[in-house]
């Protein structure tokens, strides 16, 4: 099948749809989609754009959907994977959004929502404790966290703001390494 | 400033300063719901739980869900397309420059530095909602263990969500929950 403006669309689209529980899913999405059926590009190429993705800012299914249309179609190929991607996901927002506005008084309502807000915390739990196992591991990275952490929970500091100071240490921390190595 | 004009703005700012994955835009959301009242910290969760079982990327979902919220289906437009704004930008240079970037030492830096920020700004949300929530004597019992559960053994994140669902319509069915 060609890589036409609209079939770009029509993949990210459903892969939008299939995309539940988080953004970690879309590469094993992405690879049967585009990869195993339509054998636009390989698995290999799309895992590097995940792993970049990673890298940046923003939400990483995002990123992803962003360089994979931008290698299949250009400008015009990032644009319809974004759009395409994000449809699904607008549409079942505003939808149920606007039925919330008309139950959200009954009471068995509340009642489910204090529950699945339990589910919620203990899914935060978990990112966290993933987060945590996989980039807090050396000294530079747990004064990172600690810092950011006392910051974080004073509440007198915007999160942008913490971000900015953690790339600054970052860069630092970056260049006293390669003097060190310089030297050696 | 009007509403649509500033929530371009604060989506926009998500865009460019939230890191590490589905849940990274929370501690951010969080910090808009204190300082424009757009929408509660109790709203938030409640999104939350409504963001993670609709299809999409959670981080797109919550932010059409705070843009409907704070000003309908036109706020929910704009707080989507400005979030992901920056994406398109940045994945646009970086896709030119993509060797240079992979080699580059103070990327290697920068990302070293990022991940455990973006881990501990959502350590702080998830110890703020952990207080802020009303989860009662008995929540924090069922929250214990499904904490517990989740170190016995690995399971689909959607089954913690579909259970607490039961559990609350049924506590809540007893008269249970504010226990």
């Amino acid at each position: 099948m060609d890589k036409s403006f609209y079939a770009i669309f029509k993949s990210f689209f459903k892969i939008g749809t299939l995309l539940l529980g988080g953004g970690y899913v879309i590469l094993p999405l992405l690879t049967s989609e585009l990869a195993e059926k339509k054998h636009w590009l390989t698995s290999e190429e799309l895992y590097e754009f995940y792993a970049l993705s990673t890298t940046l800012p923003g939400v990483i299914a995002i990123n992803t959907a962003i360089f994979t249309g931008r290698r299949l179609l250009g400008r015009s190929g990032a644009i319809a994977a974004l759009a395409g991607i994000i449809t699904p996901s607008f549409l079942a927002i505003v939808l149920i959004a606007t039925a919330l506005g008309k139950i959200a008084g009954y009471i068995s309502i509340k009642n489910l929502f204090w529950g699945v807000g339990i589910g919620v915390i203990t899914l935060l739990f978990l990112a966290i404790k993933e987060m945590w196992t996989k980039c807090v591991n050396d000294k530079f990275s747990s004064i990172i966290y600690g810092v950011c952490l006392i910051l974080a929970l004073s509440g007198k500091i915007s999160p942008a703001w913490i971000v900015i100071i953690a790339v600054i240490c970052g860069i630092i921390y970056q260049q006293i390494n390669n003097q060190k190595g310089g030297n050696n | 400033m009007n509403t649509i004009a500033q929530l371009f703005i604060q989506f926009f700012h998500i865009g460019i300063f939230s890191f590490g994955g589905g849940y990274a835009t929370i501690p951010f959301l969080y910090d808009i719901a204190e300082r424009f009242k757009w929408y509660s910290t109790t709203d938030l969760t409640n999104m939350l739980s409504i963001s993670s079982i609709t299809p999409g990327p959670v981080g797109i979902n919550m932010a059409t869900f705070a843009g409907f919220t704070t000003a309908g289906i036109f706020g929910a437009l704009i707080a989507t397309f400005a979030i992901v704004l920056p994406s398109y930008l940045i994945v646009s240079i970086v896709y030119k420059i993509l060797d240079k970037f992979k080699t580059n030492k103070f990327v290697s830096g920068t990302i070293k530095a990022l991940k455990p920020a973006g881990c501990a700004l959502l350590s702080a949300v998830g110890l703020k909602l952990l207080f802020t929530s009303n989860l009662h004597l008995i929540g924090t019992i069922i929250l214990t263990i499904f904490i517990i559960a989740s170190f016995v053994k690995k399971l689909d994140p959607l089954f913690y969500l579909g259970i607490s669902a039961i559990i609350g319509v049924i506590l809540g069915h007893f008269h249970m929950i504010g226990i």
